[in-house]
């Protein structure tokens, strides 16, 4: 039993890391664009897809890298051409422009690449457990976390110690300001949406490795990257972080006892931050609206 | 300043709760399918999931039936009328393929329906069907109740039911890999009634239930699932969610190195989804309810060839085949009984038995007049990584084809009791 459960917790962290992140790309637009991107998950299978379609002319490793980009191309695109009109309305109209997007993205893949999916494969040597009795850790789980991780401590460093990246963390609390202090706000959410954009095609490509691709998967994660920003509360990145983990987790030990219940725990602790802590694990007391 | 609030509007905690309920609605919604009609023409209507998870499947089934009206209308169509199709997206939900359903015929008038692959769906369109006294057959959803406890005198079912899945596989299985079994349920309908006559089956045989992990539908992370059945330490591991779930189900029991510890085997697997899945993946014991490739059976080559021509050059699937064999059932009943009735069109397909061209396999294919299920064939096999003899789409290797009497448990347990209409 305690053998069971340890596994299960290693193994929620290692799905948590994965909403991670999706929910920090999220949350990113969110906190600097004020844009709930609900076409985050279609992003996310436009890269899937594309690993999928670069992989015969880059292999595995090519896609991974030039198709996070791409994505982001496309996603800096559509800030520039729809997105950017919406800023300074009402949150509602990006919301109904994504979530149009959403379709369009989902729909628009299976017209391309036809609705039954698509398998991408990865590096042989990932594809096997690391040992017989842990063999849920694989190379490729593992390395998936890996790329989290640095991808993570990246843009924290990125936010902290560049230009841009202070001035992301400056215009998310006080964009006002930011901008009277004669900085190009619009090209800096540009920028910003570009990175979240990215990072939810990375997403894209891992999942691809470890799921099938499949023109609906993008719904599928976007519920508990909303729910992770909720519990970590809305504004934190760090919030996001923790709280990506968490439902992980929480999700992984609900599979030991109650495995039907193992979805829906994430929002019964999400209800339960909402009852004790409506701000969210790390949230701003500001944003309380 | 830094104290005051900006004036630009912001993303509260509130507006982000709404979207995230919002997100639940969206996966309801859905566009939808239409097709040209004629004048004089008679109506059919077609109620299936093309957008959702098995949006796949739902396709093949628009193709098969789609070149079911092609070669009726070449051959004079039904009582000399042409036929037209008409399709709807019933979008994986029970609400929308009711209200579709309705539209169909209130609105439209169809005389003959056909769906849906989900079998919540199915059953509830069957209702209505039954209401307005439509003959109706379910195509693609499995769930028993359908020829069983919840039959109608107006529905009839392509597909095999459950049960029938079950007793293909389960002696084979039970003899050749193990008596420990552990199985993996989505959790709705169909994945029950397949479950419980596994186990029924298991039960019988002397076997033991290791488990049984119930997934919900649009699972994507299988491995708490797969920590406790390996945990669990049985002979064979049943997969039973379909579409996307299996594709996801079956990479990750690979890539965690369980198929070379345990059998992995299922009952009910399909074309669309053995496709999908990456070449290391495509291990297991299953059964197919239909295989295209099949030496020596009259038509099916011809078969297959029309198909191609209208898929891109892909094969036909059990779901082509399940499309097509419900409407070119629906023109060979009205043509022999000579009436549109619903009621004396389903008098009439009792005991109806198909061609040489419509049935396409060896065995003897007939609607069976106590449960209106069609005694079809099981194709069991072994999925094969790499397509055979140069096909890529050659992935199962049959072992048996075993004919729909043998597999379906007499009309008399079904639980079936027909009351027609005077």
């Amino acid at each position: 039993m305690t053998q069971l459960l340890l596994f299960n917790v290693t193994n929620g962290l290692i799905i948590g890391a994965f909403y991670v992140l999706m929910a920090i790309g999220l949350s990113l637009i969110l906190n600097l664009s004020n844009v709930i991107n609900f076409a985050h998950g279609g992003f996310l299978v436009v890269g899937g897809y594309l690993a999928f379609a670069l992989q015969p002319y880059l292999g595995f490793w090519g896609a991974l890298i030039a198709a996070p980009f791409l994505t982001a191309i496309i996603g800096w695109a559509i800030e520039r051409v729809l997105i950017r009109r919406l800023y300074g309305r009402d949150p509602l109209y990006s919301l109904l422009l994504t979530f149009g997007l959403a379709f369009i993205f989902e729909d628009g893949t299976r017209y391309i690449w036809g609705a039954q999916g698509k398998p991408v494969g990865i590096p042989e040597a990932l594809a096997r457990p690391l040992s017989n009795s842990l063999f849920f850790i694989t190379g490729y789980r593992l390395f998936m976390v890996g790329v989290v991780a640095v991808t993570v401590t990246l843009l924290f460093l990125l936010l902290r110690y560049t230009r841009s990246g202070v001035r992301i963390r400056a215009g998310t609390l006080d964009l006002e300001t930011v901008a009277a202090l004669g900085i190009n706000v619009r090209a800096l959410r540009s920028l910003n949406f570009a990175v979240g954009i990215f990072l939810a095609g990375l997403s894209g490509v891992l999942a691809g490795g470890q799921l099938g691709l499949e023109p609906t998967m993008g719904a599928s994660v976007l519920m508990p990257s909303f729910i992770a920003i909720i519990v970590g509360g809305v504004g934190s990145l760090a919030g996001t972080l923790v709280g990506g983990l968490l439902i992980g987790v929480a999700s992984g030990i609900t599979a030991v006892f109650l495995p039907a219940a193992s979805e829906a725990i994430m929002y019964v602790l999400m209800a339960l931050v909402l009852m004790l802590r409506p701000r969210g694990l790390f949230g701003e007391e500001g944003l309380l609206t | 300043m830094g104290h005051s609030k900006p004036s630009l509007p912001t993303v509260g905690r509130r507006t982000v709760l709404k979207a995230a309920a919002a997100a639940g609605v969206a996966q309801f919604a859905a566009p939808f399918v239409r097709s040209a009609r004629a004048a004089d023409a008679i109506k059919i209507g077609m109620v299936d999931p093309f957008t959702g998870v098995y949006a796949a499947v739902a396709q093949n089934e628009l193709i098969g039936a789609k070149l079911a009206v092609e070669q009726i209308n070449a051959k004079g169509g039904v009582l000399g009328r042409p036929i037209e199709l008409l399709v709807e997206d019933s979008a994986n939900d029970v609400g929308t393929g009711v209200q579709k359903t309705r539209k169909l015929i209130d609105r439209d008038g169809i005389q003959f329906l056909v769906g849906d692959v989900n079998s919540a769906i199915a059953q509830a369109i069957a209702q209505v069907a039954n209401e307005k006294r439509v003959l109706h057959i379910v195509s693609g959803g499995h769930t028993d109740p359908i020829t069983g406890k919840d039959c109608h005198w107006n529905v009839y079912r392509v597909c095999n039911t459950t049960k029938m899945e079950a007793n293909a596989v389960a002696e084979l299985l039970f003899k050749k890999y193990g008596k420990r079994w552990h199985f993996i349920t989505p959790d709705y309908a169909f994945g029950h009634t397949l479950q419980e006559a596994a186990a029924a089956d298991l039960k019988k045989f002397g076997g033991t239930i290791t488990g049984n992990e119930l997934t919900p539908l649009g699972t994507t992370d299988f491995s708490a699932y797969l920590i406790k059945a390996r945990a669990a330490n049985p002979d064979v591991i049943l997969v039973l969610p379909q579409g996307s779930d299996m594709i996801n189900c079956m990479k990750q029991i690979v890539q965690f190195g369980i198929d070379k510890q345990v059998h992995v085997a299922g009952l009910q697997q399909e074309l669309e989804s053995l496709g999908s899945h990456a070449p290391e993946a495509r291990v297991g014991i299953w059964m197919f309810e239909w295989y295209w490739r099949q030496p020596g059976v009259p038509h099916v080559e011809q078969f297959v060839a029309e198909i191609r021509k209208r898929s891109g050059g892909k094969v036909p699937t059990a779901r082509t085949w399940f499309g097509y064999t419900s409407v070119m059932s629906y023109a060979l009943v009205a043509n022999r009984a000579k009436t549109l009735d619903g009621l004396k069109l389903a008098r009439a397909l009792s005991d109806f038995e198909l061609p040489a061209e419509v049935k396409l396999q060896p065995n003897k294919c007939y609607y069976r007049k106590g449960d209106h299920q069609l005694m079809t064939s099981s194709f069991v096999g072994r999925a094969v990584a790499k397509g055979k003899s140069g096909d890529a789409e050659d992935l199962f290797e049959v072992d048996a084809v075993v004919p729909g009497d043998k597999t379906a448990p007499p009309d008399t347990e079904t639980g079936c009791k027909l009351t027609w209409p005077t």
